[in-house]
């Protein structure tokens, strides 16, 4: 990481406390119209997608139906869930959008993503050990873990990862790694895991029982689409989520550097542990502007839809301090996380050019 | 009445299974409010029918609740919610009409005075027109005239006059058997709200007799006195009905104490408008009160609400302690809170409040 000293790590916390409070200070009434009119979208496309799905044995409905509902699901769990359980919205006092009160559309609790998510990854990012984020506990992204045998064959739990995301994420906090170490017990889990299996089983029961069952002439059908679209919404999630942080040039960090840091040297390493990726307005949109990650990590509970709007400002910070702004296109920088995924999955290979980590 | 209990568990049961929500009507909220406010179910929507000027400085909000509004009894008051620039405000108002008019007319009247730098009573007077939804909570308040007929005494400070106008306008309809007394506290003759009103009903209700008193129209200001309360026959066995600013309650409350009304005679109630902001340190801190573990602790300087709350022996949730991830998010019920990163002041209404950031100023309440 790009070393700035105490002086210059409190000018970079002013420099960008700057660009919040000026943002902090317009909120109102355009934000709120923004999350509404994406909160009233939500609705009419899975409502939309609901009353299609039993209309699915004509192939183009089937299809149609699939991806309406598949869209929903990925806007209400990345734009509006993701954004809201920030805490991004708290200011509009509105009991719907609140975040210690919103709960998602997916096999993860709302409080257990708060903790594994907006607190541990949010704070700790990208510190190896500290940061659970980082590999998912199943994938080695970095030299910092050491390599063991079964990395190899990690392509496939990368894909496996990606296809069941929702339970992947749902089953994040149950700490499976420190289990298998014993420095957990199972008793000490056992609150979580009912949790889990009343959420999760709850997901399971509308998608894969309830919806199926209303239209029983049709169940199949309704059953194939609904879960089409859990895998549109888990590829979509697992992908964009990748690109926030494995990217190549995304840095990690030890706990001896984090050691009782300032802001100045968090906010610095939320600059250079993340990564963006450019598109269109809907692209953005749909990865909940986790397109904007950078941004994201250094601003988490402002608006995302500001976050366009800011990163011109973030990116002078960043250049008058020597900081790498990590951006490219999504297919460029997902090319460069599959890499990732490949390359650690073989032993640290001291002569040839390390990735630039 | 089980069958619509057991209905209404059935529904929330479903609610959560199928949109994770308790109460299912209100997923569908963002489609209904687009087509027809009126059909939101998060809250009681009233239209905004007819806009009415009292005074420079105070109207009349004739409202028109959807029909699921259970009603109230005279002398109750409603919270409202508007959205002002993107932010939802509640505020409590006294409902100025009788009860008559909803059973009738399915209406219901909101007199608000503009307090000098509110926010909610300004926006509503420069912004809120007719044919606009606001929310509605159920009525709520004690305020309510004696079960029994038997004489009255009624103290009113400027916009105090709201529940009492509700309050004598039932006594007429319902010919209240007993004397009714309203002294009424005025800057100037200009600032009376409902006049006209009051005039129709002291004509027509003979048990009433009303007293204008201006405060401020000669040299000396003219305050509650003795005298006032001596032109008021059999005044210790009435029951007397106070609302109006701090120092007339405090007054009235006084000069009753020592004619020896007793505490369960005086009925209180009014709504002050919020201090108004300023980051003076020696301000900061007050008393905190934490609903659900029932404790009230003390708390001076800047610390912050988590830090009150942990040194108070709770372990309220929190995260990175340096408002960024919205672990230690908490409702806050009533009291006014500076956020230590912004030295910006909250609203003293409800809202949520991150607690590792905000520092009281006066009294707060906390759901934890």
């Amino acid at each position: 990481m790009i070393q700035l000293d105490e002086q210059q790590l409190n000018e970079l916390q002013k420099d960008l406390d700057a660009v919040r409070d000026e943002v902090l200070a317009d909120l109102g009434e355009r934000d709120a119209r923004y999350i509404r009119k994406i909160v009233r979208l939500h609705r009419a496309l899975e409502v939309g997608g609901r009353v299609m799905m039993p209309f699915g044995f004509i192939p183009p409905v089937f299809v149609a139906a699939t991806a309406t509902l598949g869209v929903a699901k990925i806007l209400e769990n990345m734009e509006i869930g993701h954004n809201v359980m920030h805490g991004q919205y708290d200011w509009m006092n509105d009991p719907t959008l609140n975040s210690q009160t919103y709960e998602w559309d997916t096999v993860c609790t709302s409080e257990s993503w708060r903790r594994t998510h907006n607190y541990e990854h949010h704070t700790y990012t990208n510190i190896i050990g500290k940061d659970r984020d980082y590999g998912y506990a199943v994938l080695r992204l970095s030299d910092d873990e050491p390599w063991k045998p079964w990395h190899t064959l990690q392509f496939i739990n990368y894909i496996l990862l990606s296809v069941f995301f929702q339970w992947g994420v749902g089953l994040h906090e149950l700490e499976t790694e420190k289990l298998r170490r014993r420095e957990i017990s199972w008793r000490e889990k056992l609150p979580f895991l009912k949790d889990f299996v009343r959420k999760g089983g709850r997901q399971a029961f509308k998608d894969y029982v309830f919806f199926p069952l209303l239209t029983l002439p049709v169940a199949p059908i309704v059953l194939a689409g609904n879960v089409g679209a859990n895998l549109i919404r888990n590829l979509w999630a697992s992908t964009v989520i990748f690109c926030g942080h494995f990217t190549q040039d995304a840095e990690t960090f030890t706990e001896r550097e984090c050691e009782g840091e300032s802001k100045g040297h968090w906010y610095l390493r939320q600059l250079t542990g993340s990564s963006n990726f450019t598109g269109g307005r809907w692209l953005h949109i749909l990865s909940g502007h986790l397109s904007y990650q950078i941004e994201h990590h250094v601003f988490p509970d402002l608006p995302a839809h500001r976050y366009p709007e800011i990163s011109e400002r973030v990116q002078e910070i960043c250049r008058k301090y020597g900081i790498h702004y990590n951006t490219g296109s999504f297919m460029s920088q997902y090319q460069t996380v599959l890499q990732r995924v490949l390359r650690y999955s073989l032993p640290e290979r001291r002569s040839a050019n390390p990735v630039n980590v | 009445m089980l069958a619509k209990m057991n209905q209404t568990r059935a529904m929330h049961w479903l609610g959560r299974q199928l949109l994770n929500r308790s109460n299912p009507a209100s997923y569908f909220d963002p489609l209904a409010e687009a087509i027809n406010p009126m059909w939101v179910q998060a809250y009681t929507p009233a239209r905004v029918e007819r806009i009415l000027v009292e005074t420079h400085d105070t109207k009349t909000f004739v409202l028109r609740p959807a029909s699921r509004w259970t009603g109230f009894r005279a002398g109750q008051h409603v919270n409202i919610c508007v959205d002002i620039d993107g932010v939802r405000r509640q505020r409590t108002f006294s409902l100025s009409s009788s009860p008559l008019l909803w059973q009738n007319d399915g209406m219901i009247t909101l007199t608000i005075k503009r307090l000098p730098g509110g926010l909610v009573t300004n926006w509503l007077h420069d912004h809120l027109e007719e044919g606009a939804v606001l929310g509605l909570t159920e009525a709520f308040g004690d305020f309510l005239m004696p079960a029994v007929p038997k004489p009255v005494l009624l103290i009113a400070g400027g916009s105090g006059i709201t529940p009492i106008l509700s309050l004598l306008e039932t006594m007429a309809a319902e010919h209240f058997r007993a004397p009714v007394t309203l002294l009424y506290f005025v800057r100037t003759r200009d600032d009376v709200i409902a006049g006209e009103k009051l005039e129709a009903l002291a004509a027509r209700y003979s048990a009433l007799s009303v007293q204008i008193i201006c405060t401020h129209e000669s040299d000396e200001p003219h305050y509650l006195n003795d005298a006032d309360l001596d032109s008021v026959p059999g005044l210790k066995a009435r029951e007397v009905y106070l609302c109006g600013p701090g120092g007339l309650m405090d007054l009235a409350n006084e000069l009753l104490y020592q004619r020896g009304l007793g505490e369960e005679q005086v009925h209180c109630t009014f709504f002050a408008p919020p201090v108004s902001a300023s980051l003076d340190n020696e301000t900061l801190g007050g008393q905190v009160s934490f609903a659900h573990a029932h404790l009230d602790v003390d708390s001076s300087g800047d610390a912050t609400l988590l830090e009150i709350a942990e040194a108070a022996g709770l372990k309220p949730q929190y995260g990175c302690r340096m408002g960024i991830c919205h672990q230690c998010s908490c409702r806050k019920t009533s009291g006014t809170v500076i956020n230590r990163l912004t030295g910006k002041a909250s609203g003293p209404g409800e809202e949520s409040v991150q607690l590792c950031i905000s520092v009281p100023r006066g009294p707060v309440t906390l759901e934890a």
